[in-house]
């Protein structure tokens, strides 16, 4: 992806995202008198709700007019096959990042798995094509910079709910943040080619993500009685998860063929 | 550690009276200990097999030759007799179950019976093919967790917990957690925000519930 530029539409897009939160304000706390409903709030965490609400309608609005019918119709043109191989592509291409984190997780294993990965998808798995790694026993695993930092002891902080982005917190954002920074594809190129090619591969990642929940989402708006809250909690209990699945990383430092490791098994 | 080489090296001192009666206590404790962990390994070894042969009871569903409607009453009845539907309902409506009042709380307990069931039986056609493998279990402190991986074709096969009460005469399925998310926990969130949107009141509740059991 290329570098931020200033453009009127960016400045108008600001201005009414400034507006809104002004507008919107935030969720009342309730009284101590009533201990359940204060500890509801507390364990909820969200206290930019209406703002929240209001950004989660217009990101909705959206979806509903533009991304789900995009979707949609990326699901019904391509085969399953050019879709997984699509998936493929950019999983490879968010390997970097997913190394570094690895390192900064402290996670050596993973690092090499993440490594691995990379050097054998980019070759073997043209381009990250087919992913030849995962048979060869490099399996993929979740990492990124909102688990790094969980596993450093930052505190996630409140609910957001981002333009655009979604689901997020302040880790779960300065992670993002720090994804973009390390992310080498950022940095590579600034002529015009370079920054098509950026725009291309955000545009088909979001058809990519969009695409792999279209029947999860469409469930939860028709069964939920509150889809924002629903999302919140899946979104948190999902993060969660992924977090302490990045805390027990249970794989021994020493790998399996190396030569002292298979006497001790002896 | 540090009673240890303390009692060594200071011969009768309060410390080591102190360490001998834990040592004491603890040689005592450890029988109870040892029936304490075999209680529990029984139990888990219980919830396993009772999710094993849940599986199988589903499976056999899912991927019968009966029709969908047959299918949807075989399964309604599995889960009328496997799941603890009216624990997990109290447990969706949280604190506001003891401010319900009792005809409240019984048209409750039958609209989310009924909402529960018609949203596993409405998609039983999509679980054709599913393939559940229980691969292990360990006790939480609100039951037992039985780790499955559930596989579906062309897809990636998904980690799936079935919390599992063993405290009746059988055992229960009183939450599922896929790929770490709550299923009850997500009910009860999805809940509480409806209620403290509309008052706090549980019959706003039962009307929505209402309409979506009509569905």
């Amino acid at each position: 992806m290329s570098a931020s530029r200033t453009s009127p539409s960016r400045i108008l897009l600001t201005t009414v995202l400034l507006g809104t939160l002004l507008l919107a304000g935030c969720a009342t706390r309730p009284p101590a008198s009533d201990p359940d409903a204060l500890a509801e709030y507390n364990e909820t965490n969200d206290p930019l709700e209406p703002t929240n609400r209001v950004i989660y309608a217009v990101n909705n609005g959206l979806d509903t007019v533009l991304l789900r019918p995009l979707a949609i119709a990326y699901r019904a043109v391509l085969p399953d096959m050019v879709r997984s191989h699509i998936h493929n592509v950019l999983g490879n291409l968010g390997m970097p990042v997913q190394l570094a984190n690895d390192i900064l997780e402290t996670h050596p294993r993973k690092a090499g798995d993440s490594l691995m990965r990379f050097a054998i998808n980019s070759t073997l798995g043209v381009g990250g094509i087919f992913d030849a790694a995962t048979d060869m026993g490099y399996p993929d695993h979740d990492a990124d910079g909102g688990i790094t930092l969980a596993l450093w002891g930052l505190p996630n902080g409140p609910y957001l709910f981002l333009p655009v982005f979604g689901p997020s917190s302040p880790r779960d954002a300065a992670g993002t943040g720090i994804d973009q920074a390390i992310n080498p594809f950022t940095w590579v190129g600034h002529g015009s080619t370079d920054r098509a090619l950026g725009y291309a591969k955000t545009g088909i990642g979001a058809l990519d993500a969009r695409s792999r929940v279209l029947d999860d989402l469409d469930k939860i708006t028709s069964q939920a009685l509150d889809p924002y809250a629903t999302i919140r909690s899946l979104y948190r209990q999902h993060r969660q998860s992924e977090i302490e699945d990045a805390r027990a990383d249970g794989q021994a430092t020493v790998p399996a063929w190396f030569p002292a490791a298979a006497e001790k098994k002896q | 550690m540090t009673n240890q080489a303390c009692g060594k090296q200071m011969t009768p001192s309060p410390l080591t009276t102190v360490s001998r009666r834990v040592a004491l206590g603890l040689a005592a404790a450890l029988p109870l200990l040892r029936t304490g962990r075999a209680m529990a390994d029984a139990g888990s070894d219980k919830a396993s097999a009772f999710i094993d042969r849940l599986s199988h009871d589903l499976m056999a569903v899912v991927n019968g030759p009966q029709s969908t409607a047959d299918k949807a009453a075989a399964l309604q009845k599995i889960i009328d007799t496997n799941v603890d539907v009216d624990g997990v309902a109290k447990f969706c409506l949280g604190r506001f179950w003891r401010t319900a009042t009792p005809d409240e709380q019984k048209q409750y307990l039958t609209l989310f019976h009924k909402v529960l069931v018609n949203n596993i039986t409405g998609k039983v056609g999509e679980y054709a093919g599913v393939q559940i493998t229980v691969q292990r279990s360990a006790p939480r402190e609100d039951g037992i967790a039985v780790t499955t991986s559930v596989a579906r074709p062309n897809s990636e096969p998904n980690k799936v917990d079935w919390l599992v009460s063993i405290d009746g005469p059988t055992p229960l399925v009183t939450d599922v957690i896929a790929e770490g998310t709550s299923l009850r926990l997500t009910q009860r969130n999805d809940y509480s925000a409806f209620l403290t949107r509309n008052n706090n009141s549980v019959s706003a509740l039962i009307d929505a519930l209402k309409q979506q059991a009509g569905n």
